[in-house]
């Protein structure tokens, strides 16, 4: 049994194994490379380094790390706003009637059909006109403006797959409409809260062409445009060693993020989309 | 009976006053919602849509000119012309590498019998996604760079250093050295949705098609594909969006050089509005762009309708 299945995979191994290596292989170069001096790049281009070349990291720390912090500080900031705005909003919009509700409704709808493309010169615009250029909330704001109405639809129809009993008779119990809310709706919902929490940050995380506009000041380039101008600097002189240090360095939050809520976003992904 | 009309209405407005007060929270909460909603989206909107009609530099009153700036981009403007001829091949490329390639590495991990290999098969294949987007643009930026190169480099090894050059600095394979980014194209994303797709298929539709005799290329052609139409043209629509209006990747590989060779609508709207100052411009290019995909969404919600129908 165990060699009919092995001899049924091998095709499909050999296939898939290939395409693996070749997906993943620019990134495997990219962290072998990080501890190699420059000179050891040139001559031992495809080799493994002789010795771990820890000083590339220290080197690339210095020029990254404020980088790193200033887009820590947004997208978690952004996250967090986005979360409860949409929360608030999905709760409002399952449990309450009220007049407008389905063109208030139909209005955030409405966004979906809005490309970014068509918006970005208006908004930078606002922006500029608010004096909001070169802060943080040049950034934060426009991203939980946009960034809550995704959440908003995947929220709505997760809430309204709860018992709507669950309510009736907490209600009788004499529990509030926010107890309704904090102690049985969040707690229910926690998973794909903590999905689409995910999905938000990661998004806020690879923003590039809007903080490249709105922030000129070098002290609050998040990492996107921080890893650009260090890219520049460094190939310039072809310093590889750091420069793959700083691209290491700039990917290992989100992927120790990944390596504890894979699972879970995943599952997020997967029933999301099959919803949509 | 005619009392009954002047009555409902004041009526009806009385009950719909009442009515709002009772829910006043619910539109308390909406509301800074919608304050960000106004300020950073319908407004820039509908912004976009009125300064489309005139000349802007952004800081002196706008001029008024209808329909001029359309004129100008879809018949005499050279730019557009290349941006156009560009974003049509990349568009096209993409879409069909979008739904064939991640679907080619669904199909393969799902037809293994091993699960803890398709597991660890499956983990590999999101690694790209965990890198940062932008991490990846310049690792492949690197792959392309003339002297150091990962492709130069890897071409002089196995022999073939005459086939070496500047990729993305020679007219004649800057475009194909953004079309190659990213080779072999298995958007961990993409490939998780067919995966899935793939996976919530009863067994039994699959045992009963194997007493058939519909088996390999066969089932997926009749069984898989049918089945899973609904992942497929999502990932239409979203790939089609996202081709269309990206730029990213361009403005960090080629910055649309060299000269205008590898220039996109979306770079091109950029460059006018934040190096030309050409603000009402750049606006009637977004609307364009906007349109295109407006139609090309209604064909794919138009299409999906139908062939769910039928």
């Amino acid at each position: 049994m165990r060699l009919a299945e092995f001899k049924h995979d091998l095709p499909f191994h050999i296939v898939i194994v290939i395409l693996v290596f070749i997906s993943i292989y620019p990134f495997i170069f990219m962290l072998i490379s990080s501890f190699k001096t420059t000179e050891e790049v040139f001559h031992n281009f495809f080799g493994l380094p002789s010795s771990l070349e820890y000083r590339n990291y220290l080197d690339a720390w210095k020029e990254v790390s404020p980088f790193l912090l200033n887009t820590i500080i947004v997208s978690v900031i952004t996250m967090f706003g986005v979360l409860v705005l949409s929360s608030i909003d999905a709760y409002i919009f399952t449990r309450f009637d009220f007049p407008g509700k389905d063109i208030l409704f139909f209005l955030i709808l409405s966004l979906l059909m809005i490309p970014g493309i068509l918006t970005l010169v208006p908004r930078f615009l606002v922006v500029r006109d608010l004096k909001l250029l070169n802060t943080y909330w040049a950034l934060i704001l426009p991203y939980i403006a946009g960034g809550q109405v995704m959440p908003i639809f995947i929220l709505r129809s997760f809430f309204s797959s709860i018992p709507k009993e669950l309510f009736e008779s907490a209600k009788i119990d004499g529990a509030s409409e926010t107890q309704c809310f904090l102690k049985i709706t969040i707690p229910l919902s926690k998973s794909i809260l903590f999905t689409v929490g995910l999905m938000n940050f990661l998004n806020i995380w690879n923003e590039y062409i809007w903080p490249l506009v709105t922030v000129t000041e070098p002290k609050l380039f998040p990492i996107t445009v921080g890893l650009v101008v260090f890219q520049s600097r460094y190939a310039g002189s072809a310093a590889w060693g750091p420069l793959f240090a700083g691209y290491t360095i700039a990917s290992i939050p989100i992927v120790i993020l990944f390596l504890f809520t894979m699972k879970y976003y995943i599952a997020g992904i997967t029933s999301g989309a099959l919803k949509a | 009976m005619g009392n009954k009309e002047i009555i409902s209405p004041g009526g009806t407005m009385k009950k719909l006053f009442r009515e709002i007060i009772k829910n006043r929270n619910c539109y308390l909460l909406l509301l800074p919602t919608f304050i960000l909603l106004f300020v950073f989206e319908y407004y820039p909107a509908l912004s976009a849509v009125y300064y489309s009609f005139f000349e802007w530099d952004g800081f002196t009153p706008p001029r008024y000119v209808g329909l001029e700036n359309f004129i100008q981009l879809i018949f005499k403007d050279t730019v557009m012309a290349i941006s156009a001829k560009n974003i049509t091949i990349l568009t096209l490329f993409r879409v069909i590498i979008a739904i064939t390639v991640p679907l080619f590495a669904a199909e393969l991990i799902f037809g293994i019998f091993n699960t803890k290999m398709a597991y660890i098969y499956r983990t590999l294949l999101v690694i790209p996604m965990v890198v940062p987007s932008m991490v990846n643009l310049l690792v492949w930026k690197f792959v392309y760079n003339p002297q150091y190169g990962l492709l130069n480099q890897f071409l002089k090894a196995i022999g073939l250093s005459n086939l070496c050059r500047a990729w993305l600095g020679d007219f004649s394979t800057a475009l194909y050295a953004i079309l190659f980014l990213g080779f072999p194209w298995i958007s961990s994303l993409w490939f998780l949705i067919f995966l899935a797709g793939l996976q919530n298929i009863s067994t039994d539709i699959f045992d009963a098609a194997k007493i058939d005799g519909v088996t390999g290329l066969k089932r997926i052609r009749f069984i898989d594909i049918p089945l899973i139409l609904g992942q497929i043209k999502l990932i239409l629509i979203l790939s089609t969006i996202n081709a269309l209006q990206g730029y990213v990747g361009i403005m960090v590989l080629t910055n649309g050089g060299p000269g205008n060779s590898t220039m996109v609508p979306g770079l091109y709207l950029y460059n006018n509005a934040f190096y030309f100052n050409k603000m009402g411009y750049a606006c009637s290019i977004g609307m364009i762009l906007f349109s295109i995909l407006l139609v090309l969404t209604y064909i794919n919600l138009k299409y999906i309708r139908s062939s769910e129908e039928g």
